[in-house]
């Protein structure tokens, strides 16, 4: 190396050296990102909170700023029962899906219940799949008329009536529960395969009995992995548009959710309205999100000391032919029953509810998948290629992003760096359809607004902390000290970026990116509020076939979206490996 | 282009400061090392001297302070100037190694050469010359995950050397090797830093390691330098209390300057739970008469003697170790309990009353 690049070649002015030693790489690319985010993720909550203190006049043309807004949350006719129903939706479906969770990670982990490895993979699909579908799938099985399981029934033992009925808040609570148990089986699988097998031991050393050591020993210390699953599932339940839209607000119950939708879109739309209604939402999912951040979550690595242990695993005896019995059944509900259904339902031209073998038909996936047909039904073509294009698409950008946060949080000291991890919590806490009204009433008047960019936007902006964690993770477990060697072997940021951390962090960045891919695919609160014609997306052709035209359409959709899940959660299995996804 | 720098030290920092948070990491340091030296940082976790490593790296930035190398500035704040550390013409040596998981050993090391621009052929003959010296010649195409611990440290420095740097940095790069792979990469170690000849510094709160490969040590403590000098002058002459304390083992009894004399020598006064002697020793720098100060005599220079004329202090033996080449003594004197050495032929029993001489030219009043 020669000296004339090590010394100036004449005096600089402080300043001038000040200014050439800011305008790094490193600083140039950060800063620039971090400004991104900062924009994204405060500017549509700061216009939500404007928004929600304009108020709508009665003849709608025209605002004036007041509290009437949020007056409207209590006077209202149908929005104090949405809340009630938000609530006991999201009660009903924490506590059913903590029930299932736990039990059935406590089976996976800790009993000797036959080829549990072998069920694990069955009992996380639930958590890929789109909840919509999901409640789409039992309508079709358990509506008191059409039901498949009903009609069944009525055959088998000749009764009258029906036995199961989905279309109202119990269903609502069914649906929901069985769809996020995955996420408290998460939370808690973990802890429960890394702990300690001493800590049980020792406490059975002491004269407790099984059942003792379990209330006193194991269960405390996964609970607060029980708690963080459960806040999350309350949270994502109050969230949740596809499965209150399907099966309760058709028939009277509507939900927060329901609500904001119909005020960003329906024919009584009123944006302001709107805003409020999802800062009451916001705040609520932001408030339990903060406490289970802050106070439940670090106290989690108390159970995990970071060994390999082999757990202890408790034998059954015939008992363990009832767990996997059980085991399957969730399975049944809540993979095969609904998957089955949509095969059948879209194979037939009308669904009156009775199997009709000589009936059977491909033309509902030609009409919803075959975009260059006569007969092809735009809003689900579009669909398809819409979404595919935003999960490519918004995958990609949205992993640079993450790539960049996770360098700045876990490698770059400066300033602003608490605030960027701030960020990329935050929207976690808002649910997505309260994220997008945001974006609504920001960019309604700009040009994105009606092109795939606003979904984009939306997308990112909501889902890029998932990605971020899936690199973080990996990032955190590889020194510093590789990247820092590079600098010194002379290597600059962007070349040490490119050669050394990218390469190490490969398997974090593809099992975020098929994550998000995964999450895109599926999305529909976002897509429901920011969707135009021309811009419909996968789930929001489901709605489109739901609400318009029949269900053998829509579950063909519905069916075209699973197959194209289920690849993908292969891949992701495939890359990821089984402890990926154990928060 | 600056007065400073006609001093004839090769790396100079001067006031070095740097702040974490309200603790000051590194507190006003100073000191130069001429080219092709081996300097040690050396102290306890926290005392700075990773953060003054990292300063010359480049890895942070500073606070106060100047880094000049030959006639490149490295950093200077008050001139707000920063070198990123690429640019600084360093080899590292980190304490995980951090050979790169996703490359062989010979891509490891080719990597500085690649980043230089330098051709192939001229990269392929140097890697394969410093995988000889450091003696990896064997492993060149082997995943750096396949090798043992020790290896990782060779293709380490074989990747900090590689590009003939102005400058070796090593970040306690031993203490992950257990104890007799430690002994021998000591010296091979400092062989290699010989056979290449470039500036090193090396930081470690190991002792021993200090002793034996540095060519100059410095001591440091909460931030500031404690003492600085050769391995023998470190050892022998401590200057201050810390500084017996930290390298090897002392008696250290706290005591009082009575005179002081031509030379450095003159006499201390120790009184401890009601018993007192007084003895000649070496008065170390900047130390008065009647000033309070610290004796400190290393065990091998406390003589157990039969003759009670002769000793200075007399004890009870409470135990003695045999350790092969010696043995080690404990002799009971009021509150406080002296480390003898003795040889094995000629010790002193438990039990046995004891009378310990002192050599005044190895007892030394330093500074408390």
């Amino acid at each position: 190396m020669t000296t004339e690049t090590l010394t100036p070649t004449r005096e600089r002015s402080f300043f001038e050296n000040r200014v050439r030693a800011a305008f790094t790489q490193e600083n140039i690319i950060t800063m620039v990102v971090s400004v991104i985010v900062a924009a994204a993720v405060i500017v549509p909550l700061a216009v939500l909170f404007v928004s929600s203190f304009r108020v709508l006049d009665p003849g709608g043309w025209d605002t004036t700023w007041g509290l009437d807004n949020y007056f409207l949350m209590v006077t209202d006719r149908i929005i104090p029962k949405a809340f009630v129903n938000t609530l006991i939706i999201s009660s009903g479906s924490t506590i059913l899906a903590t029930l299932l969770g736990v039990s059935l990670a406590w089976i996976n982990a800790r009993t000797n219940c036959p080829w549990r490895d072998y069920l694990e993979p069955y009992n996380l699909i639930p958590f890929f799949l789109s909840p919509f579908v999901g409640a789409i799938a039992w309508h079709n099985l358990a509506e008191p008329q059409t039901g498949l399981l009903n009609n069944w029934v009525r055959d088998i033992f000749g009764i009258e009536g029906a036995l199961l009925n989905v279309d109202n808040i119990w269903g609502v609570i069914w649906v929901t529960g069985i769809f996020f148990a995955p996420l408290v089986y998460l939370f808690v699988v973990g802890s429960l395969r890394r702990m300690d097998p001493s800590l049980e031991d020792s406490a059975r050393t002491t004269g407790a009995g099984l059942v003792r050591t379990t209330m006193t020993v194991t269960l405390p210390l996964v609970m607060p992995g029980i708690l963080s699953g459960a806040i999350i599932v309350f949270v994502t339940s109050a969230g949740e548009f596809g499965v209150p839209f399907k099966l309760s607000a058709p028939y009277g119950w509507e939900t927060l959710t329901t609500q904001i939708f119909s005020k960003a879109v329906g024919d009584d739309a009123n944006h302001y309205l709107g805003s409020a209604m999802s800062m009451v939402l916001g705040i609520i999912t932001v408030l339990l999100i903060w406490i289970q951040q802050r106070y439940i979550a670090p106290r989690s690595f108390t159970t995990v000391t970071g060994k390999g242990f082999r757990p202890n695993v408790l034998d059954l005896g015939p008992w363990k032919w009832l767990a996997f019995a059980y085991n399957l059944l969730f399975i049944a509900v809540a993979v095969v029953l609904p998957i089955v259904c949509l095969i059948i339902v879209s194979l037939h031209p009308v669904w009156t509810g009775a199997l009709q073998p000589g009936e059977l038909t491909f033309l509902n996936y030609e009409k919803t998948l075959f975009f260059w047909r006569e007969d092809a039904i735009q809003a689900a073509t579009n669909g398809i290629i819409n979404s595919l294009i935003l999960a490519f698409g918004g995958a990609s950008i949205a992993m640079v992003l993450a790539l960049v946060i996770s360098y700045m949080i876990h490698r770059t000291k400066g300033f602003g760096v608490r605030l960027l991890d701030f960020l990329s919590v935050v929207p976690i806490g808002f649910p997505g359809i309260v994220l997008a009204m945001g974006v609504l009433v920001t960019y309604i008047q700009t040009p994105i607004y009606a092109t795939l960019w606003i979904l984009m936007l939306g997308y990112i902006t909501r889902f890029f902390p998932y990605g971020q964690r899936n690199i973080s993770s990996i990032m955190l477990a590889i020194s510093e000290e590789l990247d820092q060697s590079s600098r010194m072997a002379g290597a600059s940021w962007f070349t040490t970026l490119r050669r050394i951390t990218i390469p190490l962090l490969k398997p974090g960045i593809f099992a975020g990116w098929i994550l998000l891919f995964i999450i895109f695919l599926r999305e529909l609160s976002i897509s429901i509020i920011l969707f135009t014609t021309g811009t419909e997306t996968l789930s929001v052709g489901v709605y489109y076939l739901t609400n318009f035209e029949n269900e053998p359409l829509t579950s063909a959709l519905s069916m075209a979206q699973t197959v194209l899940l289920l690849i993908a959660i292969y891949a992701f299995r495939r890359v990821a490996g089984r402890e990926a996804l154990t928060a | 282009m600056c007065a400073a720098e006609t001093s004839g030290a090769y790396l100079e920092v001067q006031n070095l400061v740097k702040w974490f948070g309200n603790d000051r990491a590194v507190d006003n340091i100073s000191f130069g090392i001429p080219k092709g030296s081996f300097l040690t940082l050396l102290g306890p976790s926290g005392c700075g001297k990773t953060t003054t490593l990292m300063s010359i790296a480049g890895l942070h930035s500073i606070d106060g302070g100047r880094i000049r190398v030959g006639d490149a500035i490295f950093t200077s704040p008050k001139e707000g100037l920063f070198m990123p550390p690429e640019k600084r013409d360093i080899g590292m040596v980190f304490q995980s190694y951090a050979i790169w998981p996703h490359m062989t050993v010979a891509q490891n090391v080719a990597y500085p050469l690649e980043i230089r621009n330098i051709e192939r052929s001229e990269i392929d003959d140097r890697v394969a010359a410093v995988l000889k010296l450091v003696g990896l010649t064997d492993w060149a195409n082997s995943l750096a995950t396949n090798l043992s611990g020790g290896q990782q440290q060779r293709a380490s420095l074989a990747r900090a050397i590689v590009s003939s740097p102005r400058l070796l940095l090593f970040d306690e790069p031993l203490s992950n090797l257990d104890l007799k792979l430690r002994e021998h990469m000591r010296v091979e170690l400092k062989r290699i830093q010989n056979e290449v000849g470039i500036t090193s510094i090396y930081v470690t709160h190991d002792q021993s390691e200090a002793l034996v490969m540095s060519d100059e040590i410095i001591v440091m403590s909460k931030g500031k330098i404690e003492q600085r000098g050769g391995p023998v002058e470190i050892y022998s002459k401590p200057v201050n209390e810390y500084v017996s304390n930290f390298i090897g083992v002392a008696n250290l009894l706290k005591a009082k300057v009575l005179e002081t004399s031509e030379g450095g020598r003159g006499t201390v006064e120790v009184t401890q739970d009601g018993e007192k002697f007084q003895v000649p020793c070496l008065i170390g720098p900047g130390i008065k008469s009647g000033s309070d100060a610290v004796l400190s005599v290393r065990p091998e220079n406390v003589h157990a003697v039969d003759d009670e004329s002769q000793g200075t202090v007399t004890g009870e033996c409470t135990h003695a170790i045999f350790l092969g080449s010696y043995v080690d003594c404990r002799v009971k004197w009021g509150g406080f309990e002296w480390k003898v050495i003795s040889h094995p032929r000629n010790h002193p029993r438990q039990g046995d009353r004891v009378h310990l001489r002192f050599d005044p030219e190895h007892t030394l009043a330093v500074q408390p």
